[in-house]
């Protein structure tokens, strides 16, 4: 039983950790209708910013997000505007093999400026409290409570604020939205901005557990993708739904199955959901 | 440990040393193709930190020998590749030496995932190749002699783990590693010498590409180990001494020393790592060679693979030399005849084995990686191993054996 309890915590903490590059990317999927495969390095560039501030600046935590969720996402309003912006009436194949050339390069950006080593973010290690035989950690509790913070932001904004309508709006009926007089261009920006800024702090959320170096983003691509079909693409709820379920099976796979065929678990769990509901956990497009 | 550069410093250095190369003295060298070779480093990767400072040292050994008017009269030319670390990667870089550039040789694959997939374009082609991966089934493939290495196989590296580890007083040994070519091999020797010693093994094989390993690490602990050997690289490494600090583990651990090095010490909260063993072959300190490498590069310690692929150079010119010709079949038939020639000047740069040669000497080279005499399958036959131990943040020596 503990084994099993224990197992839901891990996954509950790492799903959150996947939860919020996968809000940006359903978020991008949503009103744009490509996925965005250079969340990757989205992620890493979030990550290797926050690590900048945190040990050039020496700011804490909360600012050193703040200035990553910035950075990456200007980032990723240059890129989408000078890259991606263009093939958009190609279809959704071509930008999003696009986006995956753009990961690389920008993935070799990072190379570039910081080198390939590894870097570690300048905070203490606590260890873990325990609770009888379970155990969880003062940093991982830090950073579900801030992805649950970022989730409740991100649901107020897209929930009260005129552009988060505007993005809703686009989401559903792009056409009635133009109609209505809503811009899909500058929509897109704001989207991509959300998108690209929230991977950004989804990629120094797991930095602070782990480290970090180029392929960060990279690493953790797939399980962010297979959260958001799990979800239901394009839907934010759903993201977080994803993660979080994607999370706790790899977790509770590890019980049951050898520890090296975790990543085939998001495989299997992708086929499933798109053999027995296409539209995913919370899809409601059949896209 | 050493110092490594950047890769941008790297990079620009490499650029100015380009640049400069045109305005370097011009020497004349007879009519004839340039000798081709190359290298297929990690330049990005897991094993980036030692790819660049793997070609810095053999574009020197280059330099030397084109100022001393090159082999047989020719120009040699460098093509460096990055294998990226990863099997596809290299591959793909391995078919363009071939096939475009054609190579006589290519030095320095690292990851024994690399190599295995590297390897049979080699034999196929008549290329000949050198490594630095120590998976036990490297050396067993059917490379009828178009491959060497010069890092020692796995099955002697996984007794020095477990014989380390039950000298360190432990009685329960796991081992927790990623898949690679030589997790089986390196755990079973474990389990040999463990046993042995009436001692006890489990493993846990992961996947290493996870943000966190907190259930792995459970799992660990449930069978109560007094040492855990890492057989990971340094990404996955860090995470996994960060979980267990957490996990609060205070056992003993022993880790490659290619996966604990300074860039995961500095990347990690000093607590998270220290009293970490490290385990490595250990580069020839003090002979002529390590010492001629050091001046050569500017590196005060280079790392075992750049004193390793330093070695494959200097074999590899002079057997061409020896041959009078570049192709790597040549190079296969007389590799040992300058590594190992029984009786043969001692010889550790590939200036001085060339003038030997060229005065019609028998050679033995001794490198800055080790007396490089090679088995049949091409092995080497003797290898140190360097025990160290991270105390306080700083790398410290435990001893050579």
């Amino acid at each position: 039983m503990t084994l099993i309890l224990q197992a839901l915590i891990n996954g509950l903490m790492t799903g959150a950790l996947i939860a919020v590059p996968a809000i940006g990317f359903s978020a991008i999927f949503a009103v744009l209708r490509y996925p965005n495969f250079a969340i990757a390095s989205y992620a890493t560039i979030g990550a290797f910013a926050a690590w900048w501030a945190n040990t050039t600046l020496g700011l804490p935590v909360i600012p050193s997000l703040a200035l990553a969720f910035a950075v990456t996402g200007v980032v990723g309003v240059l890129s989408e505007e000078t890259a991606l912006k263009r093939l958009r009436d190609n279809g959704a194949l071509i930008v999003a093999i696009a986006s995956i050339a753009l990961n690389l390069v920008l993935e070799n950006i990072v190379r570039f400026i910081f080198g390939n080593d590894m870097k570690g973010y300048d905070l203490p290690l606590a260890r873990d409290l325990r609770f009888g035989e379970l155990r969880i950690g003062p940093q991982q509790l830090q950073s579900l409570a801030l992805s649950v913070a970022i989730m409740a932001a991100m649901f107020l904004f897209l929930r009260y604020t005129r552009f988060g309508k505007a993005m809703r709006a686009v989401a559903d009926n792009p056409d009635l939205a133009r109609l209505k007089g809503i811009d899909p261009a500058r929509i897109a920006i704001v989207t991509v901005f959300l998108g690209a800024g929230l991977s950004g702090v989804g990629g120094v959320l797991i930095g602070l557990d782990t480290s970090i170096d180029p392929l960060t983003g990279y690493r953790v691509l797939l399980s962010v993708f297979a959260a958001a079909v799990l979800g239901g693409l394009g839907s934010i709820p759903g993201a977080v739904v994803g993660a979080l379920a994607l999370g706790m099976a790899e977790e509770l796979a590890l019980i049951v199955v050898p520890a090296t065929y975790r990543t085939a678990v998001g495989f299997v769990a992708i086929l499933l959901m798109l053999t027995i509901r296409p539209r995913g956990i919370l899809g409601e497009r059949a896209s | 440990m050493t110092e490594f550069l950047t890769n941008r410093r790297l990079l620009l250095a490499g650029a100015a040393a380009l640049a400069g190369s045109s305005a370097l003295p011009r020497v004349a060298f007879a009519q004839g193709a340039p000798i081709r070779i190359g290298t297929l480093t990690p330049l990005t990767g897991a094993g980036g930190p030692y790819g660049p400072v793997m070609v810095k040292a053999v574009k020197a050994v280059i330099d030397e020998v084109n100022a001393a008017g090159g082999v047989l009269g020719r120009k040699v030319e460098l093509i460096s590749e990055d294998d990226q670390t990863n099997p596809e990667a290299g591959v793909r870089a391995a078919r363009k030496l071939i096939d475009v550039d054609k190579v006589s040789a290519i030095l320095g694959t690292w990851a024994s995932s690399v190599t295995t997939a590297v390897a049979p374009l080699c034999w196929e082609s008549k290329t000949f190749l050198c490594t630095t991966s120590g998976a036990d089934s490297i050396t067993a493939l059917p490379h009828q002699g178009y491959l060497i290495r010069t890092q020692p196989t796995t099955t002697l590296q996984g007794k020095k783990f477990g014989e380390f580890a039950i000298e360190q007083k432990a009685k329960r040994v796991f081992f927790l590693s990623p898949q690679t070519p030589f997790a089986k091999s390196q755990f079973d020797n474990i389990t040999l010498a463990v046993k042995a010693a009436d001692g006890e093994t489990a493993s846990l094989i992961y996947d290493d590409k996870k943000p966190a390993y907190r259930t792995e690490i459970d799992e660990a602990m449930r069978f109560k180990p007094d040492a855990i050997v890492f057989g990971g690289y340094t990404p996955d490494t860090a995470v996994m001494l960060k979980d267990l600090y957490r996990a609060d583990f205070k056992g003993t651990k022993i880790a490659f020393g290619y996966s604990v090095n300074q860039k995961l010490v500095e990347s990690v909260p000093a607590e998270v790592v220290d009293k970490t063993y490290m385990i490595s072959p250990s580069p020839a300190e003090g002979s002529k060679a390590y010492e001629k490498l050091v001046k050569l590069i500017g590196v005060t310690s280079p790392d075992p693979y750049t004193t390793q692929i330093y070695d494959h150079i200097n074999l590899v010119l002079m057997a061409i030399a020896l041959a009078g010709d570049s192709s790597g079949e040549a190079i296969k038939n007389n590799l040992r005849k300058v590594s190992q020639a029984s009786g043969g000047a001692k010889i550790d740069n590939a200036v001085d084995g060339l003038k030997a040669i060229a005065a019609k000497q028998a050679i033995d080279y001794d490198g800055a990686s080790g007396p490089c005499d090679f088995t049949e399958i091409g092995d080497i036959t003797d290898s140190k191993f360097r025990y160290e131990q991270v105390q306080g943040g700083k790398i410290a020596l435990v001893k050579i054996a």
